[in-house]
């Protein structure tokens, strides 16, 4: 049931980073999280492009109030919403709304969609539900089971579904409401669907959640506190933690005193000796504090990193996704400490790709 | 160009204010502003307590307040000296822990303590007690109330919590008087209901026809277990509602200041202008916009080459590398081949023109995406900084003082 057929190679050109048996495109449900402001859109959009590019169908999905996954992919028009829209780049993009969600749930269960309607627009109606807990999250979970049994003839509708879930303390909740349910409501179909989603959510074969960090200190602790919850909590898998924006080595090793270099010239043109240094140690200490805090991660989760470049120029569409593919699903990533610690300061600089 | 009122700086905004609330998404500083803040009206003679949510763990530590509690742990007063606040002055630093609030206003507004502990042992309550009407969102400004009325401080500077919509807990005041107001609610708790589920005959069409959906859907245990909860709350409602208001009133009110902080990212600023925009509309006073982590110029001095320059700026530098190696005195002409690892000047220009790039590819992107919401924010009066990205996180003195002297320097400073 949970093996899928997949066009030749999709996974095969993947090199997954040491101590990692599974490439990501192998799974059928990946869920992208982090704290706010590290990327996790980016990745997730990124994420589905790189499998689009490999034949994969491939359907990506936001959560939050704003719509960005779909200009991501090259989409040009209005908020496609609910309903979806496929873009250019390939993968099928929607945002997950939990009213729309709920209505399809109800008009699924209930065969009466007039009555539907009418109800979800009764005021009484709506200020219970926004002021009850917990369904947003199983609605919009359910919705993603939902769209993983979906099925085209004999295959599933789509190869991979990609979730940009809330940012971390929600994103918690988010996964864990399943589970809550489960144990929170005695009998009735809503406790049987609930259970399908909290199986989906836990099955290692099918589901992953990656979670997104930056090289700094708060998101870096933040990433290890949740991967250290979401293990006692969710019980979801995890293989790899992705550090987004991180600043490349700014001149190559042999050259590493070289803001020290350019402070010591008599004359340069343009800026002046000083000013060039200093743009030199900004982006050297830019570096080495992206790289201290991904051995952090790497140190506290026991899991590899995998970093991706920061893009001077910000990601805006298709062709920086495209950039970001390499190091996203290469083997630019630094192994964890206990799997191959001799290896571990040669992974980012020589990576041992097969595919290249 | 500045139309209407002159924009107030950093200094007389928390001069003038008892709150001052930091807001902005997720991940653009909020809470190293928020600390700085705290420091400038320190420095500037005043007590001021700073609540936070997150706070970074190096930077609690180098301010000598490691493990934060629920209770304001004053910053020493040497390290107080030292970082040029005078006499007078005063810095707290206080963590908000949301859960534990709500559990305290439960346990302050319940009527006797069988109906506290048929709440906090409601399993409702327990499983996901944040997610109702924003509880944990309400609890943090249920704090900042309680902490603004202390006679000790002169000014409560508010890192907001972390939503997944940021505006959310300005609105948790509200959500939670709406809630007990509501007609469903007070269906729910009308003695009527106290018979249990056969109460829910005499509902309004509506009401009843929602309540069967839900119990079709649900099964019986989820309506039970949340009228329950609601049942248990009645005796409280009042409290909370009369609570909920006076909070209402002061983050509204004349003596709440708003300053938004936005990161460089152009989503980043979008999402910071949208926060604008809402605010205004709900008329929160904003005073300040600040534009966390851009990338300047050192001394706001440099640019790339022009394409047509490129060649001559990389011949100089060439140039001017070969001649500053070290070394170079020994090795003559012609023993340039034979010697060992010459200084590869060329390859150090070349470098040297990528690193200048690359830093002025991220100084464009992060003004080009500011400008629009500074501008506009400058015009409606608000101060506005653009506070640079440092080399590293604020995680020492030096680098919290750094961002407070970008906070309460020279308007629209670009790096003195």
């Amino acid at each position: 049931m949970t093996r899928v057929e997949r066009p030749l190679g999709a996974a095969g050109e993947e090199s997954p980073p040491a101590g990692v048996e599974r490439p990501l495109l192998a799974r059928r449900l990946i869920i992208v999280t982090g704290k706010g402001g590290t990327g996790k859109t980016t990745v997730a959009a990124a994420l589905a492009c790189a499998a689009a590019r490999r034949g994969l169908r491939v359907l990506v999905a936001e959560t939050g109030r704003d719509e960005n996954i779909p200009r991501l992919l090259g989409h040009r028009g209005g908020p496609v919403g609910h309903a979806g829209v496929e873009t250019p780049a390939g993968p099928r993009a929607l945002r997950l709304e939990p009213y729309e969600a709920l209505a399809e749930y109800l008009n699924l269960r209930l065969h009466v969609p007039g009555a539907v309607a009418r109800l979800l627009r009764q005021g009484a109606f709506r200020q219970l539900m926004d002021a009850a807990p917990g369904w947003r999250e199983l609605v919009t979970l359910g919705k993603v089971w939902h769209l993983e049994q979906a099925r085209e003839g004999d295959a599933p509708r789509f190869d991979l579904l990609v979730v940009d879930a809330p940012a971390t303390g929600h994103g918690l909740t988010f996964l864990d409401v399943p589970r809550v349910v489960v144990s929170a409501i005695r009998s009735g179909p809503l406790r049987r669907h609930a259970r399908w989603v909290e199986t989906l959510v836990r099955d290692p074969e099918r589901t992953l959640l990656l979670p997104v960090a930056l090289g700094e200190e708060l998101p870096a602790r933040e990433t290890v506190e949740l991967v250290d919850r979401l293990r006692e909590q969710v019980g979801v898998a995890l293989d790899r933690v992705i550090v987004n924006a991180v600043e490349p080595a700014p001149f190559p090793a042999e050259l590493s005193d070289l803001d020290r270099r350019l402070a010591a010239l008599p004359h340069t043109p343009g800026p002046k000796p000083a000013v060039w240094a200093a743009c030199a140690s900004h982006l050297a200490a830019r570096h080495e504090m992206n790289r201290h805090y991904l051995g952090e991660i790497a140190a506290r989760t026991g899991l590899p990193t995998v970093a991706l470049p920061l893009l001077p120029g910000g990601v805006r569409g298709p062709d920086d996704l495209a950039t970001l593919e390499p190091p996203l699903l290469g083997a630019e990533a630094t192994p964890a400490p206990d799997a191959e610690a001799a290896r571990a300061t040669d992974a980012a600089r020589t990576p041992d790709t097969g595919s290249a | 160009m500045s139309a209407g009122r002159t924009a107030l700086g950093a200094a007389e905004v928390l001069a003038r204010h008892r709150v001052v609330a930091c807001v902005g998404a997720g991940g653009v500083g909020k809470t190293t502003l928020a600390a700085a803040l705290g420091l400038g009206a320190a420095r500037r003679g005043r007590r001021a307590l700073v609540l936070t949510i997150d706070p970074a763990r190096r930077l609690a530590d180098a301010l000598g307040v490691g493990t934060l509690g629920p209770e304001p742990s004053p910053i020493a007063r040497p390290l107080l000296t030292q970082l040029g606040v005078p006499a007078e002055g005063a810095l707290f630093a206080m963590m908000l822990d949301m859960k534990r609030t709500f559990d305290e206003l439960v346990t302050r507004f319940a009527p006797d303590p069988a109906s506290r502990d048929r709440i906090l042992d409601n399993r409702i309550y327990q499983h996901v007690s944040d997610a109702l009407a924003g509880s944990a969102e309400y609890s943090a400004m249920e704090k900042v109330y309680e902490m603004s009325a202390r006679p000790e401080f002169d000014v409560v500077v508010l890192d907001t919590p972390p939503s997944a919509h940021a505006l959310d807990f300005l609105e948790a005041p509200e959500r939670l008087i709406g809630l007990l107001d509501s007609r469903i609610v007070q269906l729910l708790l009308h003695p009527a209901m106290s018979a249990g589920r056969l109460g829910l005959r005499w509902f309004q069409r509506g009401a009843h026809q929602a309540f069967r959906l839900i119990e079709r859907i649900t099964g019986f245990g989820f309506l039970e277990d949340v009228s329950e909860f609601l049942l248990a709350f009645e005796g409280m409602s009042e409290g909370f509602r009369r609570r909920a208001e006076s909070v209402r009133q002061l983050l509204f009110g004349p003596e709440t200041a708003f300053v938004l902080a936005a990161g460089a990212s152009p989503e980043s600023v979008a999402h910071a202008r949208d926060l604008l925009g809402r605010l205004e509309a709900r008329n929160a006073k904003v005073c300040g916009v600040v534009a966390n982590r851009v990338r300047c110029w050192p001394n706001g001095d440099g640019a790339p080459p022009r394409p047509e320059e490129r060649a001559d700026w990389l011949a100089q530098l060439s140039a001017a590398f070969e001649q500053s190696a070290p070394g170079f005195e020994q090795s003559a002409p012609g023993f340039e081949q034979s010697a060992p690892g010459p200084f590869p000047a060329r390859a150090a220009a070349l470098a040297a023109l990528a690193v200048l790039d690359r830093y002025a590819a991220a100084v464009s992107r992060d003004a080009e995406a500011t400008a629009p919401l500074l501008a506009e924010a400058a015009q409606r009066g608000h101060f506005v900084r653009r506070i640079p990205e440092l080399p590293r996180d604020v995680h020492d003195l030096e680098g919290l003082v750094r961002i407070e002297s970008g906070l309460f320097g020279a308007d629209e400073s670009e790096d003195p």
